[in-house]
């Protein structure tokens, strides 16, 4: 700690790559470094089945790991990870009391770099069965589904990647996707082309997801060429459509947002609240990539440390 | 008290490394299922929590009494293993 109170240098809200890098800078520049993570530490990549376009790893690394490295890698140099969740920031002037669920902490500069989750489709079906055939996590649930088929969706990176990862247990997959084309990268899409069991259903709506006995039975969409009805049976359904910022504790703190609930910041990754700084995936302008997010979180500890040399 | 905490996992779950990390920084002992390791032990996880999910984290207590967490839960966790 930085004073003869407990007051923390940096206090980070989330530990993925953004803050997880941050934190070995902040670390070594000596200063005081917590990080709250109410959820996986590496945030979402670690979700990730497999990871190709983070530098460094020549043959591409699984989420999992990347995130167990970062971690390693910013507790070597005196980062703290604490398990729970923050509830909100208050601007005292001297320092920021954020209030968590183990207590208030004070910090004189927050971090936060708390990513996004993935979308919901809103559809009917999609809560009740959730978990019981509905799911966002592939690498956590595709093992329930062993010689099944599956339907997945969405057109994205995630949504291909995770296709693929589901084909080793899968014997038919379903991929449905609503425009005309993938969003996915061009490498994903070539790559799809070594999964025969994959069938690709572009220009394809995905309206209800149907069940019995507490299992899901089918997806049924709408072919928006056609304009005709389409059933896919299926045993589950793995939603993977874009992505919604981790912003909702930030309701009453006056941060300002954009029009999509991503947090504004200026030039030097500050927010409206002098001494609040953001980075990663949950910053407006940020190109959701995880090289990205390790890149902002660097800057984000250059700009603390000078934001901390002004204001001691 | 907890006699015996067993958690139900995938190689691939962070949200089941988590459980693991966070029961270890705790200091409690727990056994591990690992459904891509035995396959054949899916269908019990299902049945035990109603979800086709992992982590299955199932806290046995003094009393025999068994109680189910489902996901990287602490809200739940915390006070099933205290």
């Amino acid at each position: 700690m930085s004073e003869t109170e407990d007051i923390w240098d940096v206090l980070m809200v989330g530990a993925g790559p953004a803050s997880l890098s941050s934190a070995i800078y902040t670390t070594r520049e000596d200063l005081s470094t917590v990080i709250y993570e109410k959820g996986v530490i590496g945030g979402l990549a670690s979700t990730t089945d497999w990871i190709d376009n983070y530098p460094g790893f020549a043959e591409g690394v699984s989420g999992l790991e990347l995130g167990e490295q970062l971690q390693q890698q910013a507790e070597r140099f005196g980062a703290k990870i604490e398990l729970g969740e923050v509830l909100g920031i208050k601007d005292v002037g001297k320092y920021k009391i954020i209030s968590t669920t183990d207590g208030d902490v004070k910090a004189r500069a927050v971090l936060i770099s708390t990513g996004s989750d993935y979308k919901r489709l809103g559809i009917p079906g999609e809560a009740e069965y959730y978990a019981k055939g509905v799911h966002y996590c592939a690498t956590c649930d595709g093992a329930f589904y062993r010689e099944k088929r599956l339907v997945v969706v969405g057109g994205g990176n995630s949504a291909v990647q995770e296709a693929m990862f589901l084909t080793k247990y899968a014997i038919h997959i379903d991929l449905i996707i609503r425009g005309d084309k993938f969003r996915a990268s061009e490498v994903l899409i070539h790559e799809l082309d070594k999964f025969p069991m994959i069938k690709v259903h572009m220009n394809t709506t995905t309206d209800e997801i149907v069940g019995s006995d507490g299992k899901v039975t089918k997806v049924v969409g709408t072919n928006k060429k056609t304009g005709k009805k389409v059933d896919f049976p299926t045993d589950g359904v793995f939603i993977f459509i874009g992505l919604l910022p981790n912003t909702g504790f930030l309701k009453d703190t006056g941060i300002e947002l954009d029009e999509i609930g991503l947090i504004k910041t200026d030039e030097n990754l500050e927010t409206n609240i002098p001494g609040v700084f953001c980075a990663g995936d949950v910053r407006s302008g940020a190109t959701m990539q995880i090289a990205s997010a390790t890149g902002e979180g660097a800057t984000a500890a250059l700009k603390i440390r000078k934001y901390l040399e002004k204001n001691s | 008290m907890a006699k015996d905490i067993t958690i139900y996992t995938t190689n691939t779950c962070a949200y089941c490394v988590m459980v693991k990390k966070w029961l270890t920084a705790k200091g409690k002992p727990y056994q591990e299922v690992n459904l891509d390791e035995t396959p054949e032990r899916a269908e019990e996880a299902y049945k035990i929590s109603g979800q086709l999910a992992v982590p299955v984290t199932v806290v046995t207590k003094d009393d025999d009494q068994k109680e189910v967490i489902i996901g990287y839960n602490l809200a739940k966790l915390a006070p099933a293993v205290s």
